[in-house]
């Protein structure tokens, strides 16, 4: 039970993706502008990791070695696609799927997918692997959100879409929006997450 | 059993791909109509904020039965919505030097919308220019989209508010046949609105020049079609 719960906490604290793996970074400064496309990203890669981690997980004992990243990324590919699929049928995502435009496709270059695979799937039974692939994605969707929450407050001084600094005569700050802030800001996650966590100072 | 062999190997790949494939076919089939009435949902509001109804987030807001409701309200002659996939087979058809009649809207309020398309850097872009219906020519708005081009960048003719602004006020060029309207660097100098320019997109050279071609091809198609236009056109090779 112990290495169970390892599984879930460790890609979300100690092991988590984006801040001490450095993974998945792009997609982190692209859609972090706004918290709505943040979440759904998230969402996006929670559900693309878990599945594709728990399908790669049932087939790894019949997967041609020669052939499995072929193998992983028809069935990231796939989950990808079916993903952006379901997201352009619904009208609450429609707009959504729409501004973040190519990202939700570019889900499958996402490190963290693949490399939960090829560390994790392959090598351990179905609901462990699901367990990790939907933790890591829960990881990355976290760090996700505490940029796009910082960006989305000080760019544009709402959150979620509703006012909340605006009200108090708050101008947005454009440099906030752009690119290069997301990075300050995800430096200073990590600076945060390290100075917390000895284990991961390098002596 | 041997998982390395070579005829273990091609079998394998095959069926996987074959089901991957029916899987998605299966999906794509079932999930179709309502991606479809979404897409019909946001051109329409496409075509509603070029002719300025009102803004792209108001559309968003109300929901897209409100907005199909408003587009039927306000549209003359029952005009059909024309998806984005009918623009593209006019436009081969519009390159091919084929005299199409090019699908325009009007509506109550005076406006007109003629619909461009055109490929960008990465993948089709297309839009709507909004022009004023007394002259015919004189621009008051424009909403464009693209399918792909580089957020940022490309992206930009969509995402820009100030790019769409530029085009207010424009006037296309009747006169000039085969270039009625240019997107080149620096634009109009000291907000001349007269001469058919607006500033291009800085860093993405491909997405500015894709969108002037869809905009000569489509609005070259539309300036023909005009009747008015074409005597105004005579009268000064008559002097």
């Amino acid at each position: 039970m112990s290495k169970l719960k390892e599984t879930i906490l460790n890609p979300i604290l100690k092991g988590n993706p984006i801040t001490v793996l450095v993974l998945g970074i792009c997609s982190s400064l692209a859609v972090t502008v706004e918290l709505k496309g943040a979440l759904v990203m998230s969402l996006s890669v929670i559900v693309v990791t878990g599945i594709s981690s728990l399908i790669c997980s049932l087939l790894r004992n019949t997967i041609p070695n020669r052939v499995r990243i072929i193998v992983q990324l028809v069935v990231v590919a796939m989950m990808v696609i079916l993903v952006d699929q379901v997201l352009k049928a619904f009208e609450a995502t429609y707009a959504i799927d729409k501004q973040l435009s190519v990202y939700i496709g570019l889900i499958i270059t996402n490190c963290i997918v693949m490399g939960r695979i090829e560390a994790f799937a392959l090598g351990n039974k179905p609901i462990p692997s699901l367990l990790d692939g939907l933790a890591n994605g829960v990881g990355y969707g976290l760090i996700l959100l505490i940029v796009a929450f910082f960006r989305e407050l000080l760019g544009s001084g709402t959150l979620f879409g509703i006012p909340v600094l605006t009200q108090f005569g708050y101008t947005g700050n454009g440099l906030v929006i752009l690119p290069p802030m997301a990075l300050i800001i995800l430096g200073c996650v990590i600076w945060v997450h390290r100075s917390i966590d000895k284990d991961l100072q390098e002596k | 059993m041997n998982t390395n062999s070579n005829v273990y190997t091609v079998i394998y790949t095959t069926i996987v791909v074959i089901l991957v494939a029916a899987l998605l076919a299966f999906v794509a089939s079932k999930l179709g109509p309502s991606q479809e009435a979404n897409e019909k949902a946001e051109t329409v509001s496409q075509v509603l904020t070029a002719a300025q109804f009102g803004d792209k987030e108001h559309w968003q807001q109300i929901g897209n039965a409100a907005t199909l409701a408003f587009f039927a309200e306000n549209v003359l002659d029952n005009a059909p919505v024309v998806s984005v996939a009918e623009l593209k087979a006019l436009n081969y058809r519009l390159k091919a030097g084929e005299d199409v009649a090019i699908p325009v809207y009007e509506f109550n309020s005076g406006v007109r919308v003629i619909p461009v398309y055109g490929a960008g850097l990465w993948g089709p872009v297309w839009g709507y220019i909004a022009v004023d219906m007394a002259d015919g020519l004189r621009i008051v708005g424009a909403y464009f989209d693209h399918e792909g081009e580089t957020p940022g960048l490309g992206g930009k003719i969509k995402d820009d508010p100030a790019f769409r602004a530029e085009f207010v006020g424009e006037k296309i060029d009747a006169l000039t046949e085969g270039n009625p309207f240019d997107i080149v660097k620096g634009g109009s100098p000291a907000g001349d609105l007269e001469d058919s320019k607006v500033d291009a997109i800085s860093g993405a050279t491909m997405t500015s020049k894709g969108l002037e071609a869809a905009l000569d091809v489509w609005l070259g198609a539309y300036v023909k079609s005009l009747p008015a236009a074409a005597e105004e056109e005579e009268e000064p090779s008559d002097e």
